[in-house]
């Protein structure tokens, strides 16, 4: 069974790709909510990847789950490069952008960005708990 | 004609809820008389990690979670759960509950049988051990006979346990002496915020379903925060019932040591909670709640300590999907399914264990999976919906991704108020899920603190 490697397209990596092949290749998952682009990779390439990353697994799908946010950037970034997506990407990653990435992720597991969004409303909604201590 | 209204809650699991709290300060400076000496509870480690504290046991003992279970399991005790997974008594129990020590602590220490151990947790009394027997175990085998061998269980185990297995590791870590014998919390520990409001132990609540006028209750077991898959699954699963749905939806969250990338279980528990403040459950048909437990990702095994604990809260049903409580690719997918759907005899289930002697009042939904479909315009069950291609399944791996990398789940994923409780934790930890700094903190901090409460003089140093 072949494995697949998932990446998210939002609106600045769409941009990134207008015009190109790859813009047919974009799916939309989750009825349109979400798009992506899909890399399929033979099991050992797949095994490879994973073997690079404590966290990475497969999932039931057989999606490569769980890889650093600089791992998918470095492969967007090559997939736009190279304007395709074969398994020649990930091992261009692979062989090239690996030290460099697991540079990235070893901060990424100390830290991660909070996204800048009110949760004001759900604070508000927490100051009057429907179940309350013993 | 058969009744078919469910009338009643549930008997506890064996008959009687355990209560081993002592309430009355007075009695516990009394029993804490009787101590000959004091043990400072230590967490368990595999590879310098804190993988499991006691503390918990002892709390889901004493508070009645595990009743019949009344402490530290006995020598013969042990090998009947391992072998048949029964206590002595015959009442069916999944897992070993043991309190280890290391033959240092244990020489340094000078008890034996027949004397009572007094416990301290962050610097505090906190329970008495009364030692009833002292044993040896060899740790690696309590662990592989705990969850099985491909040989000898052949019907779900495909592949051996190893360390890449947390369950596994918390056995293969005990300390090899085993001091057998009743808990006693002398000390009643407070909960710390946010699990306070979630704490509903056995007694409190059956107390709580009577009140609200729920007779049929359904579980749903959580280590996540709630995706719109887990709440239709929640939602759909109630429609069992007696002749209208379930009257309430309990989710238990087990708290407690945890991976590497999991959600912090602050937001796990409130997460869950913000699906009836944000209306998507009413608050009346709906109880958020805890048990304090280092998860053994025991998939079938597992599901068992879940009939434990859920049957002794009062709870009629409860949901079992693909994958319950598992971790890798030991056991097969549907090992908890097919022990609650014709048994697994190897474990000693040669019928469900609803029913076989010893076994549960608590009744199983097996549910396969919701996921998200365009087509139907819902969130659709797997065994209606046949639009391949189009419906997209949840993966909680895929959605840990979204969120490590900064994507805001959309509404078809994550409801943006259970979000926001992610964010919230994520401020306060600087991480939305657990990292090493979160749970080696975590360990420390632990769930609960304990009033000071003097030593008698005989046991000051
Ligand atoms: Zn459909």
């Amino acid at each position: 069974m072949a494995k697949f490697l998932g990446v998210i397209i939002d609106e600045k990596r769409m941009a990134a790709i207008k015009g190109t092949p790859l813009e047919e290749k974009v799916e939309s998952i989750f009825g349109g909510a979400l798009r992506r682009l899909v890399i399929e990779v033979p099991d050992d390439l797949g095994q490879k990847v994973i073997d690079q990353f404590t966290k990475a697994r497969f999932d039931a799908r057989g999606f490569i789950e769980e890889t650093p946010a600089a791992f998918k950037r470095a492969i967007f970034k090559r997939i736009a490069e190279m304007k395709e997506l074969s398994a020649a990407v990930v091992e261009k990653v692979l062989a090239e952008d690996l030290e460099k990435v697991k540079e990235e992720a070893a901060k990424e597991d100390k830290e991660l960005p909070v996204p800048d969004i009110d949760i004001s409303d759900v604070l508000e909604l927490q100051k009057n708990p429907v179940q309350k201590p013993a | 004609m058969p009744e078919v209204r469910i009338k009643t809650l549930p008997p506890p699991h064996g008959g009687k809820l355990v209560d081993r709290v002592v309430r009355d300060p007075e009695m516990a400076r009394k029993l804490m008389q009787k101590c000959s000496a004091v043990y400072d509870i230590k967490p368990t480690l595999f590879k310098g990690n804190p993988v499991r504290n006691v503390y918990r046991e002892i709390m889901s003992v004493c508070y009645g979670f595990f009743s019949p279970v009344e402490g530290s399991m006995t020598k013969a005790e042990l090998e009947s759960v391992l072998e048949k997974r029964r206590l002595l008594s015959g009442w069916v129990f999944p897992y070993p509950i043991l309190f280890d020590i290391s033959e240092e602590d244990f020489k340094k220490l000078g008890v034996g049988a027949g004397d009572w151990l007094l416990l301290r947790l962050k610097g505090e009394p906190f329970a008495i051990l009364e030692i009833e027997e002292v044993y040896e175990i060899v740790p690696g085998d309590v662990a592989v006979r705990t969850f099985g061998t491909p040989e000898k269980n052949p019907e779900v185990v495909k592949v051996p346990f190893d360390q890449k297995h947390t369950g596994y590791n918390i056995y293969c870590s005990l300390n090899p002496i085993i001091l057998a014998g009743k808990y006693t919390i002398i000390n009643e520990p407070k909960l710390r915020e946010p699990f306070n409001r979630f704490w509903y132990p056995p007694k409190r609540a059956r107390e709580e379903f009577e009140k609200r006028g729920w007779t049929t209750v359904i579980a749903h077991q959580t280590r996540n925060v709630p995706h719109t898959g887990h709440e239709a699954l929640m939602k759909n699963a109630a429609y069992i019932g007696d002749v209208k749905p379930c009257d309430g939806i309990v989710v238990n969250a087990i708290v407690g040591a945890k991976r590497i990338g999991d959600f912090p279980d602050e937001a796990i528990v409130e997460g869950h909670e913000m699906v009836h403040l944000a209306g998507y459950i009413k608050p009346d048909r709906h109880l958020v709640t805890f048990t304090l437990w280092d998860m053994r990702y025991g998939n079938p095994i597992e599901s068992l300590i879940h009939a434990v604990i859920r049957q002794n809260m009062g709870i009629s049903f409860h949901m079992f999907g693909r994958d319950h409580a598992a971790l890798g690719e030991y056991y097969d997918i549907f090992a908890t399914q097919i022990l609650w759907s014709k048994g697994i005899p190897s474990f000693g289930f040669e019928a469900p264990p609803y029913a076989v002697d010893g076994g549960f009042y608590i009744r199983p939904q097996n549910i396969e999976e919701f996921w998200f479909c365009p087509k139907c315009k819902e969130f659709a069950y797997s065994a209606n919906c046949s639009h391949k291609g189009i419906y997209s399944r949840y993966s909680g791996s895929f959605i840990r991704g979204l969120i490590n990398e900064g994507v805001m789940p959309p509404p078809e994923i994550y409801r943006p108020e259970v979000y926001k409780v992610v964010v919230k934790w994520w401020q306060k930890f600087g991480y939305p899920f657990n990292n090493e700094k979160y749970l080696k903190e975590r360990e420390e901090r632990l769930e609960v603190d304990l009033p000071h409460m003097e030593l008698p003089a005989h046991l000051k140093k």
